[in-house]
C-alpha cells in the first residue's frame, strides 16, 4: 500500500499543490509581518498573474520563460497598486496603539476584502466567468517518467520555478539591505522607524515581493490545470491563508511547511474520499493545529495582539 | 448647633423603577422602528402590491437578525467571527430538514433551528475560546468552511448542490402566511423580537462586561468578570439568532441551497456590522438595510453593481471608519434615557452610567 506506485503519484501531485499554496503562503506571512494586517485581497493577485500570462501568451505568443518575467511586474505591480489604494490610506497614524488597534485592523482587513470583490467583479467584466482555456502549446500536461512514477511537467517546473523563488527570497531577506528592512518593521515597525529605516517603502516592498510570489503561482496553476476563472483565487487564498496560521503568522518555513502539508494531505484524502469532502481535511487540520497549538506549530508567540 | 441639612426627600423606592417616568423617552427609538417595520413598509408593500419589494424587505429583516447577531459578538463581545454565515446555514436547514422529513411545524422548527444552531455554537466555541484576536477569526473562517464542505456534500441528508426545495411557508396555528405581505409580517416580528432582547441584552451591565472583555480581557478577569464564559455565552447568543435567522430565510423562501452559506455571505454580514458602526445594535440594523438596499438601488446599473457595492463597502470605510452610528452615538442614546430615568427616581443623582 504504501509503495504503491499510485501513492508515490499522488504524494507528487500533493508536493507540487503544496508548492503553489506555499508561495502564496509566503506572500501573506510576508505581508502580515510587517503590517500586522491580513491581506484579503492576495487571492486575486493570483488571479491576476494568471490573466495576465493568458494576455501575454495570447497576444504575443512568446516562449514560455518570456512569460515569467512580465507576470513578475504585473504582480508587483499589482501589489503595490493594492497597497496604494487598500493599506495605504489606513495607516493614517504611526503610534504603537493605533498599530495594534482592533478596529484599525478589521478596517484594513475589509478594505482589502473590498478591493477583491471590486478587482474580482472587474476580471469578470473583461474575461467573462466562465473557464478560459489556455492554448495547447503552453501546457504543462506532458508526462515525464521518473523511474516508475509518471509526473506531468507542470508537477517539476512547478518545484523548480518554487525552489528558485523561495532561494531568491531567503537571498533577499538576508542578504541584503532591503531584506534586512523588512525583517527589522517585521519585528517592530516603530523601532524601525527609530532607527532610521523607511518603513513605507519597505512596505511596499514587501507588498511588491509577497504579490510577484503570488502572481506566479496563479499562471504557473493556470498552465498546469489549463484552464483559469476569475474565481480560481478563492479557494488557494484560503488555502494559504490556513497555511500561514497553522505556520505561527510570521514563520516562513512554518508556512512552507504547513502549505505542502497540506498539499499533501489533500491529494492522499483523494485517494480514500471523494474529492469533495478534500477542503474538509484542510479545515479540519486547521482547527486540530489552533486548538492544541493555539500559537500555530511553528510560531514563536507573536506578542499577544 | 443646627446643621443645614437639604431637605430630606424620601427614599427611592429602588425596588421598582416607575415605568411611565423614563419609557416615554426611551420608547421613542423603539415606536419609530415599529411605525417603520409594521406601518410604512406594510404599507408600502401593499400599495405597490409589488412582490419584489416584498421579497427585498424579508431579505432585508433577515440580515438585520444576521447583522445584530454578529454585533453582538464581534462589536460588543470583540471575538472577531467571519464564519457566521455558516450558522446561518445550520439554521436554515435545520428548519428545512425538520419541516419537509419529520413535518413538524413552523412554531417547533423556528426555536428548534435556533437551538441547535446554538448547540453548534457551543460546539465551535468550547474549543476555540483560548485563541486571540486573529487566531480566532481563522478557526470560525476554517469551522465556516467545513460545515459548507458538509452540506455541499453530505448528499443523503440535504441532497448536496441541488438544495432542498419544497419547503413549507409559515404556518402558525392554521394561519397560513401565504401571501408576501404576512410573510414579512412574521419575519419583521421576529426580527423586531430579536433586536429586543439583543437590546435588552447589550444595554445592561452584562452587555458593560462583554465591552470590558473587548477593550481588555486580561484587565477584565482580574476585575472578577468570567472571561471565558460570557464569550461562549455571548457567541452562543449570537449563533442562535443567526439559527432563527436561516430557518426564517427557509421557511420564506422555500428553497437553500449551500451557496447561500458560503464565506462571501459571511463577509457581507460583517461589512454590515462595520458600516453601520462596530459594536452599535442601531448600526448594526442601518448598516444590513443599506447593504441589502444598496445593490438593490443600483440595480438599474445592471451588471456593475458589484463593482458599486465593493467600492461603496471601501468609501464607507475609509470616509466613517467608526459606522455610520457609531458605538458612542448610539450608546448616548440608551444612556441619556436611562440616566434621566433614574435620576427621577435617586433624587437627581444618575445611577449606573455617569
Amino acid at each position: 500500500m504504501v509503495f504503491d506506485i499510485f501513492f508515490l503519484q499522488q504524494v507528487i501531485n500533493g508536493l507540487s499543490i503544496g508548492c503553489v499554496y506555499a508561495l502564496m503562503a509566503i506572500g501573506f506571512t510576508l505581508i502580515f509581518g510587517v503590517l500586522n494586517v491580513v491581506n484579503f485581497a492576495h487571492g486575486e493577485v493570483y488571479t491576476v498573474g494568471a490573466f495576465v500570462g493568458l494576455m501575454v501568451i495570447t497576444a504575443f505568443a512568446p516562449p514560455l520563460l518570456a512569460v515569467v518575467p512580465l507576470v513578475l511586474a504585473a504582480g508587483a505591480l499589482a501589489g503595490v497598486g493594492l497597497e496604494r489604494i487598500a493599506f495605504r490610506p489606513f495607516r493614517r497614524f504611526n503610534d504603537e496603539a493605533s498599530q495594534k488597534s482592533r478596529a484599525m485592523r478589521e478596517a484594513t482587513l475589509l478594505s482589502s476584502l473590498a478591493v477583491s470583490i471590486v478587482t474580482r467583479e472587474v476580471m469578470m467584466h473583461l474575461f467573462g466567468g466562465d473557464m478560459q482555456g489556455i492554448p495547447a502549446g503552453y501546457l504543462l500536461q506532458r508526462p515525464v517518467a521518473i523511474g516508475p512514477v509518471m509526473v506531468a511537467s507542470g508537477s517539476l517546473v512547478i518545484f523548480a520555478t518554487s525552489a528558485v523563488m523561495l532561494g531568491a527570497l531567503q537571498f533577499l531577506l538576508y542578504r541584503t539591505q532591503t531584506g534586512l528592512g523588512i525583517r527589522a518593521v517585521s519585528n517592530n515597525q516603530l523601532g524601525a522607524r527609530y532607527v532610521g529605516i523607511d518603513t513605507d517603502r519597505t512596505i511596499v516592498t514587501t507588498f511588491a515581493v509577497g504579490s510577484m510570489l503570488g502572481a506566479t503561482a496563479g499562471i504557473l496553476v493556470g498552465l498546469y490545470d489549463g484552464a483559469i476563472s476569475p474565481h480560481m483565487g478563492f479557494a488557494p487564498g484560503v488555502k494559504a491563508f490556513v497555511a500561514m496560521v497553522m505556520g505561527g503568522l510570521s514563520s516562513i518555513p512554518g508556512a512552507v511547511a504547513c502549505a505542502l502539508l497540506l498539499g499533501v494531505s489533500e491529494s492522499i484524502a483523494t485517494e480514500f474520499l471523494s474529492s469533495g469532502w478534500k477542503d474538509l481535511i484542510t479545515y479540519s487540520l486547521l482547527v486540530v493545529t489552533l486548538v492544541f497549538f493555539p500559537q500555530g506549530l511553528f510560531g514563536h508567540g507573536r506578542e499577544r495582539a | 448647633m443646627d446643621v443645614n441639612v437639604p431637605d430630606a426627600r424620601p427614599m427611592p423606592d429602588t425596588g421598582a423603577l416607575p415605568a411611565a417616568a423614563w419609557r416615554g423617552r426611551q420608547h421613542g427609538w423603539t415606536l419609530l422602528l415599529l411605525a417603520v417595520a409594521f406601518g410604512a413598509v406594510p404599507a408600502a408593500i401593499a400599495a405597490t402590491g409589488s412582490s419584489y419589494l416584498a421579497q427585498i424587505a424579508i431579505t432585508a429583516m433577515i440580515f438585520v437578525i444576521l447583522s445584530a447577531s454578529l454585533n453582538h459578538v464581534t462589536g460588543t463581545a470583540g471575538l472577531l467571527s467571519i464564519g457566521h454565515a455558516a450558522f446561518y446555514g445550520i439554521g436554515a436547514y435545520a428548519a428545512a430538514l425538520l419541516s419537509t422529513k419529520l413535518g413538524l411545524p413552523f412554531i417547533v422548527t423556528l426555536p428548534a433551528a435556533g437551538l441547535i444552531a446554538a448547540l453548534f455554537g457551543l460546539l465551535v466555541a468550547l474549543p476555540t475560546m483560548r485563541l486571540v484576536s486573529i487566531y480566532f477569526a481563522v478557526a470560525t473562517l476554517g469551522i465556516g468552511e467545513m460545515i459548507y464542505v458538509i452540506l455541499l456534500n453530505w448528499v443523503d441528508l440535504t441532497r448536496g448542490p441541488m438544495g432542498i426545495r419544497g419547503i413549507p411557508p409559515v404556518e402558525l396555528f392554521g394561519w397560513q402566511a401565504d401571501t408576501l405581505l404576512s410573510r414579512y409580517l412574521v419575519v419583521a416580528a421576529i426580527a423586531v423580537a430579536s433586536l429586543w432582547v439583543l437590546h435588552r441584552l447589550t444595554h445592561s451591565y452584562y452587555g458593560n462586561a462583554l465591552r470590558a472583555l473587548r477593550e481588555d480581557d486580561q484587565c477584565a478577569d482580574s476585575m472578577g468578570v468570567d472571561v471565558v464564559r460570557l464569550k461562549i455565552e455571548s457567541f452562543v447568543v449570537a449563533t442562535f439568532f443567526a439559527g432563527i435567522a436561516g430557518a426564517l430565510l427557509a421557511h420564506t423562501s422555500a428553497y437553500i441551497a449551500p451557496d447561500n452559506f458560503r464565506f462571501m455571505e459571511s463577509i457581507l454580514i460583517l461589512a454590515m456590522v462595520v458600516v453601520g458602526g462596530l459594536g452599535s445594535l442601531p448600526g448594526a440594523v442601518v448598516g444590513a438595510l443599506f447593504m441589502i438596499v444598496l445593490p438593490e438601488a443600483l440595480r438599474g446599473i445592471g451588471d456593475y453593481r458589484m463593482i458599486a457595492v465593493g467600492v461603496t463597502m471601501f468609501l464607507s470605510i475609509l470616509l466613517l471608519p467608526k459606522g455610520m452610528l457609531t458605538e458612542g452615538v448610539a450608546l448616548g442614546f440608551v444612556r441619556r434615557a436611562f440616566a434621566r430615568g433614574w435620576a427621577n427616581v435617586a433624587g437627581g443623582k444618575p445611577v449606573g452610567w455617569k
